[in-house]
């Protein structure tokens, strides 16, 4: 809780950095990200985007680098990525040729696995999320019971 | 015909069609068919296909000459806005750290079992071998997903569509399927199903609903990747 207090705190004295210097730091961490994806066998491909991710939340995480360093751009460009993603929509038009032969039983089958994917994911998390908040529940649960047993008993007592 | 092939022309219509996607999406106060995304992804390729004819060319030709060099530029900075999601992550690390165990294996398990689904629906709906195959490694982002495919003897082209219309159909029936289903009862799944089915763009839509289901999904982006290069080669080996 004081953490939480505290860097709310910094949060409130730093401004965030110049939308240059930004800039900056996403476009080393994409340049040393790149590097790395280019190492990667070609059995086990790793994006340069997605090490990138895990490089700029490492940094986060180390307090190398502060949230209101990347925080404001970072902001602009997430609101923007329905807008990002029109030209991988629109490079659908090279593949119109498999549209024409098989399209209808390609798009059926996709547009129920994304469903697949979607629910089958949230109900999976949801049931291991589920399996532990019941375990440790089922000790923690008996402790409180008895200690409401027991303030229970002596309010009892007190009453009485 | 010169005019089109600098740049300026991808990059113009890829705003208009957006823009009108947008102003339609008001217009009709939300309406699901005229999510911006969806409205210009079919408005741009209707544009290119009455150009094409227009200009007596084929459809790709077109496309590749064009529509890429400025669709390019903006297909760029997916990468920067993907690394972004690392933010929205961290402040969230408290969801993180307690539940890092529940996350991975609701993931791995998530995948498998839906990689189980996706083969019967495949087979079901009478897909052949390379279609099928092509299915299996959508739950990853493009760049991961297109490799595997080709390794485990999948269509590229059918994968990318894939990839493509899942973020499309998660951005335009996401809050109709997330009511339909209660998963705002969780957020923690709920997160985790967006990036999944969704990747980048479902993480952008999950951060609409909140910190918590905006972080799960980037956090889904990230593992699911591994999980996809991992698992989809041992479980088309076995399956298919």
């Amino acid at each position: 809780m004081s953490q939480k207090n505290k860097n709310a705190n910094i949060k409130k004295k730093t401004q965030p950095a110049p939308l240059l210097a930004q800039m900056g730091i996403y476009a080393s961490i994409l340049f040393i990200s790149n590097i790395i994806s280019s190492l990667a066998p070609a059995s086990f491909p790793v994006p340069a985007p997605v090490v990138g991710m895990i490089l700029l939340y490492s940094l986060l995480s180390l307090h190398i680098i502060k949230v209101e360093w990347v925080d404001s751009f970072g902001a602009i460009l997430i609101s923007l990525i329905g807008f990002l993603f029109v030209p991988s929509g629109i490079s659908l038009a090279a593949n119109l040729g498999i549209m024409k032969a098989e399209g209808l039983q390609i798009v059926t089958v996709i547009i129920i696995s994304t469903i697949i994917l979607l629910l089958v994911t949230a109900y999976t998390a949801r049931f291991f999320i589920w399996l532990k908040k019941k375990h440790p529940a089922q000790t923690k649960n008996a402790t409180t019971a008895k200690n409401v047993s027991v303030h229970a008993l002596s309010r009892a007592k007190g009453e009485n | 015909m010169q005019i089109l092939t600098t740049p300026f022309f991808g990059i113009f219509l890829s705003l208009i069609v957006y823009l009108i996607g947008q102003w339609l999406f008001k217009k009709t106060h939300g309406l699901f068919f005229f999510q911006p995304l969806f409205v210009a992804m079919i408005l741009g390729i209707t544009l290119l296909v009455i150009l094409a004819k227009f200009l007596g060319q084929d459809v790709a030709n077109l496309y590749n000459t064009a529509y890429r060099p400025g669709g390019d530029i903006i297909f760029w900075f997916l990468n920067p806005a993907t690394i972004a999601f690392a933010v929205p992550l961290y402040k969230r690390n408290d969801i993180v750290k307690k539940y890092w165990s529940e996350i991975l294996s609701g993931l791995l398990f998530g995948t498998v079992i839906s990689l189980f689904a996706i083969v019967g629906v495949s087979k079901l709906i009478g897909l052949n071998h390379v279609g099928t195959a092509s299915m299996l490694p959508q739950a990853a982002t493009t760049a991961i997903a297109l490799p595997i495919s080709k390794a485990i003897g999948g269509n590229a082209s059918i994968t990318a569509m894939a990839c493509i219309l899942n973020a499309v159909i998660i951005y335009a029936l996401g809050g109709w399927l997330v009511q339909k289903f209660h998963l705002n009862n969780d957020p923690i799944g709920e997160g985790l199903g967006l990036g999944t089915a969704g990747h980048t763009v479902g993480s952008a839509f999950a951060l609409k609903l909140g910190s918590v289901q905006g972080s799960m999904a980037a956090i889904a982006v990230v593992i699911i990747g591994a999980v996809v290069d991992l698992v989809v080669p041992i479980f088309s080996h076995l399956v298919l």
